[in-house]
């Protein structure tokens, strides 16, 4: 092939550690990594704006916080913890695991996933970076026109909050498109879809939400970013638009989120609950049908958060009807989980603990959740902090505990070391009694008519001791996040090494060294059965349970020469530069204030920056070889 | 399909993939799904606000159907000359090729003239994105598809430009498949956008419906 | 080690007992004022009865399951860490799948049916059971303003209902999403602006109902409550007919020097005179103007939709709902509103705010003259009501309308200082009699230089008559 030659201006980095090389990696298990370590940053400010939510209600006529600053928090507390650290902590795992999992040796576009890393972090920084430069947003993660116009939110922190989601948005699509190509694409020779892990298989039903889900949003943060920046109507009840639009839209994206936030859970535990059962997951085809299920259904619920907004008896009827039906599929995973569990010999290590957890705690989101699926009972408790309890239970009961049971899970794996386990206990005893502490009083709140998103009470109106508890069960959860920490620190800092194959485990991931080398897979594996890597340590059983032949799974000569030249896509420093370039672009839009008659389409030359930074690295990762000449 | 498959033997490389289908054009498939529901919200949005505008200058006034007609078939002849240039590249006829693809290009780009043209005479008649919800939603829903177009030609020039220098290979090929699935995509799409705005009947803002909430804005 | 082993199913059933903890609290406290089961409405009624029904279902389902969790977790646990055999390997169970998907469905249908029922049966007041009371409610930030249509009754954040007649509340908002919420009474409804809203509902007996704003809605949204006063009917009545009879004599020399202060400084926001049936029936009118006033410039704007305090010393409370109705908090509240309410529009928007005009006395006096914001009774001899702009001569007429509820000189001073607006001193000099009733009418014809574009209402052509505006002119004139 032919090309031009492009100017080269900035040379690859060759260099395979320092921090060029990690700016230049497309390495997807170096992108994880670093998907993982920011996200759990985030985990912590976001954290520490809960704390500080817990403190001010603490009692009634509070005022460690003012009005204006604690709508700051709530807000950024919520935008923080969904599209800061359960994404992106799900996309490091999707990142380290998909690959290993599905016996590739990367995802099929590297640099396209280092683009999703670095506009991920460059929108979160400059969401976060609105703190410090004239207030944060303050109008709810959720975001609801016309309360989000300049005539009522006159400062810059709704547009922080437009412009850095639609960064975020750009970096999510970017993710999405990668992991759908790589699961449909790059699985190892034999692994049809039904003989995927289910850990795959969620984040590929995830992935689909996403590159689906994430245009919806972009277009109503486009609408809000336009109303504000240029003058348009989107939202404007003066010039009739509808500010009833904005939830249709924002609940289109948001119920599929929900999912996108719960799915990976869901996916990890599929994987550990067999592993730490010694039992194949009951019920794979189920599973897999009932998350393929959720994700369609997701896309016709979205209306069951706008029970109180007055659609009509017909609409929510309508609505109710389908939010109720999509109880049935969850039911059914969970169903299927206790059969995995039932019968077998449970090895109750940590992740064991968090994935039981997880169920524990999944089911009382979800029974909550149909007792306000039904519209009259909702309307006693939307909007109040019987809601909030709800959705915590549903996303840190169910996302952030199956996450960490993640953690523990494929620690071994990633890093090459075991996360301590006895202090891994107390770290999830710590979180599961704070957890519980926190958001089971919340129930009862939001019964006795605590609305949610109210930055003080009056006292004698009975919520006193209720948010006392509540406030105490959330210092619990952080000593349990540092207890996470101390053992993080004590693991890495030891010497101790894990084996490839520390919990006997089931998948591919387990069948190549602790860490993973930089190829994943000397040998393209063969697939011939779900959970291929278990049969091949087990041929006997492959044979007694489904009568099929015993040969063993022999990996498949591919590359005769060994690891030492395979091809492997080459660093590349154009990824950061056009996500630098993207976000710059779309900061620049900040320079514009609709609201300020003079400016009337003032060109915003920041973005004229970034776009042309944006074209050129977008030029020289078109005609940058993926493979260096002579590199590996 | 059959097709792409039928050049991909020819030049000797068959995608090794799960589908069948190379990465890059999956990607392709994935991103058009992706951007369906970014096109599908716009157009809720112009449908869930048609003849809700309070003040002018409402549809009638100002669209011109005769002219936009014009440039939707030219931008239809594209995806005409768009077929032709694939067809040649299988055939591995480089000059026809690229001429199609040029071809391609400058009806894309006459088509964008009328639009800055269409653009232009309605701020001219004072319909800007700020004059009302017609203003609004016209704009911005057929500037992004005109966005769309914009990317589309400069695409094609540089696939003209760039990759057909020496011959065709599989790989620039499938270059152009790809450019031709999005440009496919976008004219589909101008072609509900067309039907969508031009059309389909359009008040003239003196309807019933436009008073009344006039009225529960002013003070009902 | 044995220790350890005794502990572990204990510690394994706290998954069990730590969340029944909320769930036992549930049966207690129907006494607290937002609680959403000591309801006194049918309409609360069967929304707690179908959320008690729904909940029991619930707890079915959760003790079973949580119950078959925590039973395999104790029974199948490993119990030798040495011990590496397998268990029975099983792949599923196509029998079981079929039972755990359809006895859900059975249970969601036995759920819909009562819920779909309940949805149609609560949309709108029922046909048979007696009139309708209508009131309109208008969402502001932060505060409600209510008014009791074809009865000439204005007033804001309480509303007095009849015991055992349904209300219709017909519901709009000027600025933000908000939604009202009387957890005694009814649940929610959002009012979206822009568009109209109406909730139905019956109080079954007298009391005095919390309600809150439970949607969103900004600074202050946590402050933004209302009160549901619930009377046995004849008292009702009487309180409608007091709303409309004229405030008594003001006593104390602090009030009379309140009421000068007030029409000075408070009048071109909120209105005390919607006893009078013409303002009563103005009063909306006056408000959207103010809306629009500030839409038009909010960084200058001084002006803002206010609560209307028409016969305010008849209130339980202060500042929506917020505190009870007192000489030492409304001393609090005057004296800095945002002290008890950050965020309210008062502090930022008031002229005597901006200018750090008020002193300690005038905030007393502002006090005193609100406490005595009171009807006259019932048996009182009523003189015509016409403002007491009868006598003398037209100037003299034109300063009582200048210095009085159409609030002029809460903005313009007499004489040349600047406050909101250009002072007027020697405007005959400067201004025909068209040019100063056309600035009056319609003050966006003419905007003096310096000054802002639409700060001053655009609401007197309608606010004031003819012979007012005669009277002001002329006033103006004299200056």
């Amino acid at each position: 092939m032919t090309t031009i030659a492009f100017p080269t201006l900035i040379s690859r980095p060759t260099s395979y550690t320092g921090l060029w090389s990690w700016i230049g990696t497309v390495d997807h298990k170096r992108i994880g990594t670093l998907y993982g370590v920011t996200a759990f940053l985030y985990f912590l400010i976001g954290g520490i704006e809960a704390l500080i939510i817990r403190g001010q209600l603490n009692t009634a006529e509070n005022d460690l916080v003012s009005p204006e600053i604690y709508n700051q928090l709530f807000t950024m507390h919520g935008t923080t913890m969904v599209f800061m650290v359960v994404m992106p902590m799900s996309a490091a795992f999707f990142n380290w695991m998909i690959p290993l999992m599905i016996g590739a040796r990367d995802v099929a576009f590297p640099r396209l996933n280092g683009f999703s890393y670095w506009a991920f972090l460059f929108g979160s920084i400059f969401l976060n970076l609105s703190f410090v430069l004239g207030g944060a947003p303050d109008a709810g993660w959720f975001g609801y026109a016309n309360l989000t116009g300049n005539t009522y939110s006159p400062g810059d922190g709704v547009t922080f909050w437009a412009l850095g989601l639609t960064i975020l948005g750009v970096a999510s699509l970017a993710a999405s498109f990668n992991f759908v190509v790589t699961i449909l694409n790059m699985r190892a020779p034999g692994m049809g879809l039904m003989k995927m892990p289910v850990f795959v298989w969620m984040a590929l039903v995830t992935n689909v939400l996403m590159a689906l889900a994430m245009p919806v949003i972009a277009v109503a943060l486009i609408q809000l970013g336009l109303d504000r920046v240029l003058g348009t109507n989107f939202f404007n009840p003066v010039a009739g638009g509808d500010p009833v639009l904005w939830q249709h839209l924002f609940w289109l994206f948001g119920h599929p989120e929900v999912y996108i936030l719960i799915l990976p859970a869901m996916g990890i535990v599929s994987e550990t609950l067999p592993v730490f059962s010694k039992k194949p997951l009951f019920g794979y085809p189920a599973i897999v049908l009932a998350g393929a299920v959720i994700g369609f259904m997701g896309w016709f619920v979205w209306s069951h958060h706008m029970f109180t907004v007055g659609l009509g008896p017909a609409a929510n009827s309508a609505f109710t009807i389908s939010t109720m039906l999509i109880a049935v599929p969850t039911g059914v995973k969970i169903f299927n989980w206790m059969g995995t569990v039932w019968g077998g010999k449970l090895h109750l290590n940590t992740s064991m603990l968090f994935s039981l957890g997880f169920i524990a705690m999944f089911v009382i989101g979800g029974l909550s959740g149909v007792t306000h699926a039904s519209p009259p009972t909702d309307a006693q408790q939307q909007d109040t902090y019987y809601i909030v309890a709800h959705f915590h239970y549903v996303l840190f009961g169910g996302s952030i505990l199956g996450l960490f049971a993640g953690g523990y899970y494929w620690w071994p794996k990633m890093t090459g070391k075991r996360l301590g386990e006895t202090i891994g206990k107390w770290h999830f005893w710590t979180m599961l009694i704070g957890f519980n502490l926190t958001f089971g009083p919340m129930h009862w709140l939001g019964l006795n008519g605590m609305p949610r998103r109210i930055s003080t009470y009056a006292e004698g109106m009975g919520w006193e001791t209720s948010n006392a508890i509540a406030t105490v069960g959330a210092m619990l959860i952080a000593v349990g996040v540092l207890i996470f920490i101390i053992n993080v620190i004590r693991t890495m800092s030891s010497k101790q090494k894990a084996e490839d194959d520390p919990w006997d485990g089931r998948t591919l991931e387990w069948s190549i060294p602790s860490p993973p080398p930089a190829y994943n897979f000397a040998r393209i594996p063969q697939v011939k059965s779900v959970d291929d890597f278990w049969y091949t340590k087990h041929p006997e059983l492959l044979h007694d349970e489904r009568g099929e032949q015993t040969e063993s799974a022999a990996p498949v000569e591919e590359d005769t020469h060994g690891g030492g030249s395979i091809h492997l896509p080459s660093m590349s420093y154009y990824p950061f530069v056009v996500a630098i370039g993207m976000s710059i672009g779309i900061v620049g839009f900040m320079d514009i204030r609709a609201d300020i008659p003079s400016t009337d389409l003032q060109l915003p030359w920041l973005s004229v920056v970034g776009i042309v930074v944006g074209m050129w690295g977008l030029l020289g990762w078109i005609f940058e070889p993926v493979t260096a000449e002579g590199g590996h | 399909m059959a097709q792409a498959a039928t050049v991909q033997e020819q030049h000797g490389h068959i995608a090794d993939t799960n589908t069948g289908i190379s990465n890059r054009k999956l990607l392709m498939w994935v991103f058009l799904a992706s951007d369906c529901l970014f096109f599908g919200s716009f157009i809720a949005t112009y449908l869930v606000y048609r003849n809700e505008s309070i003040v002018g200058p409402y549809p009638n006034e100002v669209l011109d159907i005769p002219i936009t007609s014009v440039s939707t078939f030219v931008l239809l002849m594209s995806s005409l000359a768009m077929v032709l240039a694939l067809n040649y590249a299988q055939k591995d006829q480089l000059g026809l090729t690229r001429f199609w693809i040029l071809a391609v290009a400058v009806l894309g780009a006459i088509f964008l003239g009328f639009q800055v043209f269409e653009f232009a005479t309605f701020v001219n008649e004072g319909l800007t994105i700020r004059s009302n919800l017609f203003g609004t939603t016209f704009f911005i829903l057929t500037g992004f598809h005109g966005l769309h177009v914009l990317i589309g030609v400069l695409w094609l020039l540089g696939t003209a430009f760039a990759h057909f220098k020496g011959a065709l290979t599989s790989r620039s090929v499938e270059d152009l498949e790809m450019a031709g699935l999005y440009w496919h995509f976008v004219d589909i799409v101008w072609i509900i956008i067309f039907t969508v705005i031009y059309l389909i009947g359009f008040s003239d803002g003196e309807g019933l419906e436009t008073i009344e909430h006039a009225a529960t804005i002013i003070g009902g | 080690m044995n220790l350890r082993r005794l502990l572990r199913p204990l510690r394994s059933r706290f998954l069990l007992l730590i969340p029944i903890v909320p769930a036992l609290l549930v049966a207690c406290n129907k006494e607290d004022a937002q609680s959403t089961f000591g309801t006194s409405g049918p309409i609360a009624d069967t929304q707690a009865s179908l959320f008690i029904f729904i909940f029991w279902i619930a707890v079915v389902v959760f003790v079973l399951v949580e119950g078959a969790l925590i039973y395999s977790i104790l029974k199948f646990r490993r119990r030798e860490s040495s011990d590496d055999s397998l268990p029975a390997q099983i792949h599923g169970n196509n029998k079981l799948e079929i039972i755990w998907t359809i006895i859900p469905v059975f249970i969601l249908i036995a759920i819909a049916i009562p819920t779909i029922k309940t949805i149609y049966d609560h949309n709108g007041p029922p046909s048979d059971e007696g009139p309708v009371l209508e009131i309109n409610v208008r969402a502001h930030q932060w505060w409600w303003e209510i008014d009791y249509p074809g009865e000439d009754v204005v007033t804001s954040n309480e509303i007095h209902i009849p015991v055992g007649q349904w209300v219709n509340f017909t519901m709009h908002s000027d600025d933000v999403i908000h939604s009202f919420w009387v957890p005694k009474l009814a649940g929610k409804l959002d009012i979206i602006p822009g568009d109209v809203r109406q909730l139905a509902m019956k109080a079954d007996e007298a009391g005095f109902f919390f309600g809150q704003c439970a949607e969103f809605c900004g600074e202050a949204h946590a402050k933004m409550r209302f009160r549901v006063k619930a009377e046995e009917p004849e008292e009702f009545q009487n309180w409608l007919d007091s709303m409309r009879r004229p405030p008594v004599e003001l006593v104390s020399d602090d009030a009379m020097a309140g009421q000068t202060l007030f029409a000075a400084n408070c009048s071109s926001c909120h209105a005390t005179n919607t006893w009078q049936a013409p303002a009563a029936r103005n009063e909306r009118t006056r408000l959207a103007g103010l809306r629009t006033a500030f839409i038009g410039n909010i960084e200058e704007s001084a002006v803002i939709p206010a609560p209307n305090l028409t016969h305010f010393a008849t209130r339980a409370t202060l500042g929506a709902g917020l505190i009870e109705l007192n000489s030492e908090n409304l001393i609090k509240w005057i004296a800095d509103p945002d002290d008890v309410k950050e965020g309210n529009r008062m502090k930022d928007l008031a002229a005597p705010y901006r200018n750090n005009s008020l002193s300690s006395d005038d905030v007393r006096q502002l006090s005193a003259y609100l406490l005595e914001l009171k009807p006259v009774a019932a048996d009182a001899v009523m003189e015509p009501a016409s403002g007491g702009a009868t006598g003398g001569t037209a100037e003299e007429r034109g300063e009582t309308v200048f210095t009085g509820s159409s609030g002029c000189s809460g903005c313009h001073s007499t004489g040349s200082d600047a406050l909101v607006g250009p002072g007027l001193a020697d405007l005959s000099s400067r201004s025909s009699d068209a040019e100063i009733h056309q600035s009056i009418t319609d003050p966006s014809a003419v905007v003096v230089k310096d000054f802002p574009d639409s700060v001053m209402p655009q609401i007197f052509g309608s606010t004031l008559s003819s012979d007012e505006l005669n009277d002001l002119i002329a006033y103006l004139k004299s200056l």
